[in-house]
């Protein structure tokens, strides 16, 4: 008998199912499994390293708070708890030492944002001007005040919903609904030609 | 271009993409192997503190074993008075705790001579 093609699992069944999945992970690293660790750092690198760099802006020291992050949340591991999503939780403890370590290191002056940049300019298809558009959309990042930034990029960018990112940044969900749509209005004036010509 | 919604609930994908490849740092793998050795390093000295705590621990049990068993040996032996063996004289002298014992000892040596 062929088989027949599974019908497209609802996405809470599939969060609940990636849920599951990563108690067990979690379970296994904190039995000791090495592995189970590497899973969890590989799954979570990269969130974790945009968090950091968009609070931080410098990229090794947004790896550092990184790694700071993970490691932290390995000795931390034992009071996660399993019902809860792994996200949130670990991606609190970044935003925790992304903001430390941006707060003990000397504060650097961020340099305003070129008004005839913001307003537009040749379209990025090239890879210089590709870019420039990445180094304008992080400057105009770090221009935000720190939780607008985490808000827009943990919204925006890693696909959070209102709810996960009030229990990350440990703010009302409204709060964050607000941060999202000042972060989203300051940045799409810099998108804005990109968008209408592409 | 129209401001967007307030407090629109969907994810912008063309920001969120642009943002990604603006704060993607790269060297994924190298991060994780990173991580990975930092927290065999982290493990690996959380054990030697482990040990080096149940050294300590076992050390000063040590010490207090030492000095208890020193403590009651010591009051044990304080306890009981070590017993002199008494020597002839002792016994011909002393008096006795039988009064035959001076006689049968006075007999067996006239009747030896």
């Amino acid at each position: 008998m062929a088989d027949l093609p599974l019908p497209p699992q609802p996405a809470r069944q599939v969060a609940r199912i990636a849920q599951q999945d990563e108690a067990d992970l979690v379970a296994r690293a904190v039995a000791g499994e090495r592995a189970a660790f590497g899973t969890l750092v590989e799954r979570y690198a990269g969130v974790a390293r945009r968090v950091a760099r968009a609070v931080l802006g410098n990229p090794e020291d947004a790896d550092d708070a990184a790694q700071d992050a993970m490691l932290s949340a390995l000795v931390k591991l034992e009071q996660y708890d399993a019902r809860r999503p792994f996200g949130p939780w670990l991606l609190r403890i970044v935003a925790n030492a992304a903001t430390d370590r941006r707060r003990r290191r000397s504060v650097r002056r961020v340099e305003p944002l070129d008004v005839g940049l913001t307003a537009g300019g040749a379209r990025p298809d090239t890879t210089t001007e590709r870019r420039a558009l990445n180094e304008r959309l992080r400057q105009a990042l770090a221009e935000l005040p720190e939780r607008r930034r985490m808000a827009v990029v943990l919204f925006d960018v890693e696909g959070y919903s209102h709810g996960e990112i009030a229990l990350i940044l440990g703010i009302p969900e409204g709060t964050v609904r607000s941060e999202v749509f000042h972060a989203r209005r300051r940045l799409r004036v810099l998108l804005a030609d990109w968008k209408e010509e592409g | 271009m129209k401001d967007p919604l307030p407090f629109d609930h969907r994810p912008d994908l063309v920001l969120g993409r642009a943002l990604r490849e603006a704060l993607d740092p790269g060297g994924a793998q190298l991060f994780t192997a990173r991580v990975l050795a930092r927290a065999e390093h982290a493990r690996a000295a959380s054990w030697d503190a482990v040990l080096a705590r149940w050294a300590r621990a076992g050390v000063a049990a040590a010490l207090v074993v030492a000095l208890a068993a020193g403590y009651f040996v010591g009051h044990a032996t304080a306890g009981s008075p070590t017993t002199v063996r008494p020597t002839v004289s002792d016994v011909l002298i002393a008096p006795p705790a039988h009064p035959g014992e001076v006689e049968v000892v006075l007999a067996s040596v006239i009747g030896n001579n």
